[in-house]
């Protein structure tokens, strides 16, 4: 491994589901000698991409999990990770943008920018990741990159601009023209590992020009000197090269380049864009908190000498133990060195240390400040910062959105109920987004997720990885709940018949918090409660949002302050307080006008347009809200907020719908008042069970 | 419409509140003169949170652009008139208001035509009821529209009772108007046109001239202000008094 920084290239391949993305994660495996056979998605040889290394991803023909792999390209290290294609996978994706310095965005030339690279490119603006595009299976009836290409600056905003032109399209496309080098590039051979440069063909001279002037005129916006050597005719390619590198850094340029991973070509180019254009570790400023210095931001600095400093950005369950996928951002991480995990503050030593090919594994000595590796044999969450001893940095987290659906789980038997219980403490660990919860109630394993897939997912592995066997509940909505307005409390606990007694007094009031989170404020003056006594009425109001007094879901953006009370020198204990703390909010509460909260997702439905009408009627039915549509060349996309309630069954409505012609995707989008009606539902369901309960 | 939206209406549209209507009326057709990079697309997104902030139903057409850029300009601009007013705390429910009363379509690919504008109508009638009270047509540089067209689309606005804003870009270099006349490029279809505002940057701020109101061509310099940020009248519904 070379511990050139410059030349190491941490890049993710995103884009909607078919697009292609693992067909050419699999050519790039190919061309960069990690594998000798290609393997086809779904293959007809029973083996599958290597890159979709799950069972079920196989059998299902989709990415589920992100997979790591590390190759070796014109001297460049290069860590590729997978990410999925699916938007219940959020975190997934989320995870990978984390740790990510580029993305290549893949796009299909028939279908062209579709739902899912919509919510991918919105995530990838969120964690300013620099992206390159690459417009696959031109070799496909319909192909269009140009269309592709103006849909990128149209759809997406991107300032997009073609690096290459196709020679021949669709059965003939045979290759492509470079108009960075202006040359012709030919893919031979049985693989298209025999790379040919030949002249334009004249066909195309006229228009490779024309689009050569216009790269010059996009690029030349980021190099000044560019820009003189443009008008003085002497433009090179080291400097067009230099000057699209300045654009796609700055996430101002998205250089557009073309092939078809499946018959092979225009792989090879597009991972030499990937070293000309994407960025290297040094590039990207890493931001880090000092926790012994009260969270203080500090940049750190990709140095192979600093404080070793890593992020665990996935957990896989392998055949030796649990493998970790870490980051490393600064210093050196060898095989024998101990680091401290700063979330626990324990030591852990370094045994095993390995670069992973999807899932094959090598071993390695040392990973540089930049690099991703695996390490065997820690137990950690995803999230986890590691630090040599020093100072206690850790990686700012994630962002992580909070569950939005739930289902109940019984296993079958009490061989059932083991594997279960280690499948969800490894899932768990795993994956942020996916939590699990016992109803103290109902005694029922509750598993909360981002989506019907994202659960759906889950129980199958457990009955797949862990044999255990499950049975589940009906899907879910989590909802809130939450006050709408100020409310004051008074309330006085006092039991003092006959031995220890308990007496606590509290005043003052609840009102909605400014950023949904729960707040609590002391306002006390003059000791009239001691100091010891406010952590527990703290506690308090704390508990009693876990089970709001509306449906019995949590209650969100409470901000509680207490300003007078009143103790006993004799009968007054946190226990009492906290009673009186609970006792208090569940009197303001029903003042305070709480209202349900329901969950809405973003939602984005594309088809033809002549389905227009029938894709506007099915959102308004499910109390969608159209936030606008889009027209572009006989298609149509629609973006509404629906609650989450309402989607379910969505997917087969929307097929019968469409004659199977649309598709949508979704993604969280905020939590939102209910409507009337619905909470008056949700009310009667609720109180028609507790009475059920108590019958029993 | 309750007071607090009235109290936020700081579009230069609120000069034009007469005999108890917001904007010009049904069938009407205003249009925001300016050079590039003066601000019409801000000019008529004021336009379209303050017909909103009026009680009216918007719809807001746009060519080459995508529908987050453009909500992301209506929620800018209603957060900057609830920061003026102070009243920040009600940005989540105007917010929502907004989002129920406005329908953002933009076609992309050129496949802009008045055909599908008429089409866009229907569907938005028959599928979701949403009649809209001003239609905003941005960027209609990027399209073939000419006096017959423009004629079309207002008897298209009538029919439903809508008003119409577009923003008409004038060139430094370009002729000056001819008196009593629009300026290039409106000139050639001023018969159509019932209002009209001109975009002056100067000093600081940016002066807004009227040059035609109900008909008859005005060009006066009434001394209003926009802020060069927001667009928006300087001193609020108070500057226009």
């Amino acid at each position: 491994m070379s511990s050139d920084i410059q030349k190491i290239r941490n890049i993710g391949i995103s884009a909607h589901i078919d697009s292609g993305k693992t067909t050419l994660t699999e050519r790039i495996l190919f061309y960069t000698q990690r594998i000798h056979a290609i393997h086809d998605v779904k293959g007809k040889d029973g083996v599958g991409a290597t890159m979709d290394h799950m069972e079920l991803e196989r059998e299902r023909g989709i990415t589920i999990t992100s997979a790591a792999t590390h190759v070796e390209w014109s001297d460049h290290h290069i860590n590729i990770i997978d990410t999925p294609g699916h938007v219940d996978f959020t975190i997934e994706v989320e995870r990978s943008l984390q740790v990510l310095d580029g993305a290549v965005l893949v796009l299909c030339a028939v279908a062209g920018v579709q739902s899912q690279s919509i919510t991918v490119d919105r995530q990838m603006k969120r964690y300013k990741v620099p992206r390159i595009a690459f417009v696959n299976k031109c070799d496909r009836s319909g192909a269009n990159p140009q269309r592709v290409t103006r849909a990128l600056c149209d759809k997406l905003g991107h300032n997009a601009v073609l690096l290459q032109l196709p020679i021949g399209l669709e059965a003939n496309f045979e290759g492509v023209v470079d108009l960075v080098e202006m040359r012709a590039i030919y893919f031979r051979g049985d693989n298209g590992e025999q790379i040919e440069y030949g002249e334009i063909p004249a066909e195309l001279q006229a228009e490779a020009e024309e689009r050569h002037a216009e790269l010059l005129d996009a690029a030349s916006m980021f190099s000044d000197e560019l820009m003189e050597a443009a008008l003085e005719e002497r433009a090179t390619p080291e400097l067009i090269r230099e000057a699209v590198r300045a654009g796609v850094l700055s996430l101002e340029l998205t250089p557009v380049f073309i092939g078809s991973a499946y018959k092979n070509k225009g792989v090879q180019p597009m991972m030499d864009a990937v070293t000309h254009y994407l960025p290297n570790p040094t590039d990207v400023p890493i931001e880090a908190i000092d926790l012994d210095q009260d969270g203080a931001a500090v940049e750190l600095q990709p140095d192979p000498e600093g404080q070793t400093v890593a992020y665990a950005f996935k957990l896989d369950e392998g055949r030796y133990g649990q493998l970790t996928f870490l980051r490393v951002y600064q210093g050196t991480m060898r095989k024998g060195d101990t680091v401290i995990q700063t979330r626990t503050r324990k030591k852990i030593k370094i045994g095993r240390l390995v670069r992973m090919h999807a899932d094959k594994m090598e071993d390695i000595e040392a990973a540089v400040a930049g690099d991703i590796v695996g390490i065997f044999g820690i137990d950690c969450h995803t999230g986890d910062t590691f630090a040599a001893a020093g100072p206690r940095i850790n990686m700012t987290s994630m962002y992580v959105p909070d569950p939005v659906i739930s289902l109940s789980v019984h296993p079958v038997d009490s061989k059932a109920q083991d594997n279960m219980s280690k499948a969800l403490s490894r899932f768990t660990k795993e994956d942020p987004t996916f939590r699990v919860k016992l109803d103290a109630e109902s005694n029922e394993t509750i598993i909360s997720g981002m989506g019907e897939l994202h659960l759906d997912v889950y129980v199958e592995r457990m009955k797949r990885e862990y044999a255990a066997e499950v049975e589940t509940g009906a899907p879910q909505v989590a909802y809130r709940e939450a006050i709408s307005r100020r409310s004051d409390f008074d309330y006085l606990h006092k039991k003092q018949t006959g031995g220890s007694g308990q007496y606590a007094k509290v005043v003052g009031y609840i009102e909605p918090s400014t950023d949904g989170e729960y707040e609590f404020v002391d306002e006390i003056r003059g000791g009239r409660i001691p100091t010891e006594y406010i952590p527990a009425c703290d506690k308090g109001f704390r508990a009693s949002l876990d089970k709001g007094a509306l449906i019995g879901f949590p209650v969100v953006g409470v901000r509680a302050v207490l300003t007078d009370g009143n103790s006993h020198a004799v009968d007054s204990s946190d226990m009492a307080f906290m009673t009186a703390s609970r006792m208090a909010f569940r009197e303001a509460y029903k003042k305070a006008k709480p209202r349900i909260l329901e969950p809405v997702m973003r939602v984005s439905v594309e088809g033809p347009g002549e389905f227009q009408g029938t894709i506007y009627k099915s959102l308004m039915q499910r109390r969608g809200t159209v936030l606008g549509s889009t027209e572009d060349a006989g298609f149509a996309r629609v973006d509404a907020d629906v609650p989450l309630a309402e989607m379910f069954g969505y997917s087969t409505d929307l097929r019968s719908g469409t004659q199977g012609k649309a598709e949508f995707t979704m993604e969280f989008s905020k939590y939102a008042p209910a409507p009337r009606e619905v909470s008056e539902e949700l009310l009667k369901k609720y109180r028609s069970n507790v009475s059920d309960e108590e019958d029993a | 419409m309750t007071d607090l939206m009235i109290s936020l209406r700081r579009s230069p549209r609120t000069l034009l509140e007469r005999d108890g209507h917001p904007g010009p009326g049904p069938g009407k057709l205003g249009l925001v003169m300016a050079r590039a990079g003066v601000g019409k697309t801000a000019v008529l997104t004021g336009i379209g949170v303050d017909a909103m902030l009026s009680g009216q139903k918007v719809l807001h057409v746009s060519i080459e652009r995508t529908i987050d850029k453009i909500r992301e300009w209506y929620d800018e601009k209603l957060v900057e008139m609830l920061k003026h007013n102070k009243k920040l705390d009600h940005l989540g429910p105007l917010q929502l208001t907004m989002e129920r009363n406005r329908h953002i379509h933009t076609f992309v690919g050129q496949s802009f035509s008045l055909e599908r504008i008429r089409h866009t109508l229907d569907l938005l009638r028959d599928a979701m009821e949403f009649v809209p009270a001003v239609i905003i047509l941005d960027r209609t540089e990027y399209t073939e529209l000419n006096p017959d067209s423009i004629a079309e689309l207002k008897a298209m606005a009538a029919e439903i009772g809508a008003e119409i804003w577009m923003a008409c870009r004038t060139h430094r270099d370009g002729p000056p108007a001819a008196p009593g006349h629009l300026p290039p490029p409106a000139d050639t279809f001023e018969g159509e046109v019932d209002v009209a505002f001109s975009l002056v940057p100067q000093d600081a701020k940016v002066r807004l001239h009227v040059i035609k109101d109900q008909d008859e061509m005005v060009d006066k310099d009434l001394n209003i202000l926009l802020d060069p940020q927001t667009l928006l009248l300087v001193t609020g519904v108070a500057a226009k008094k």
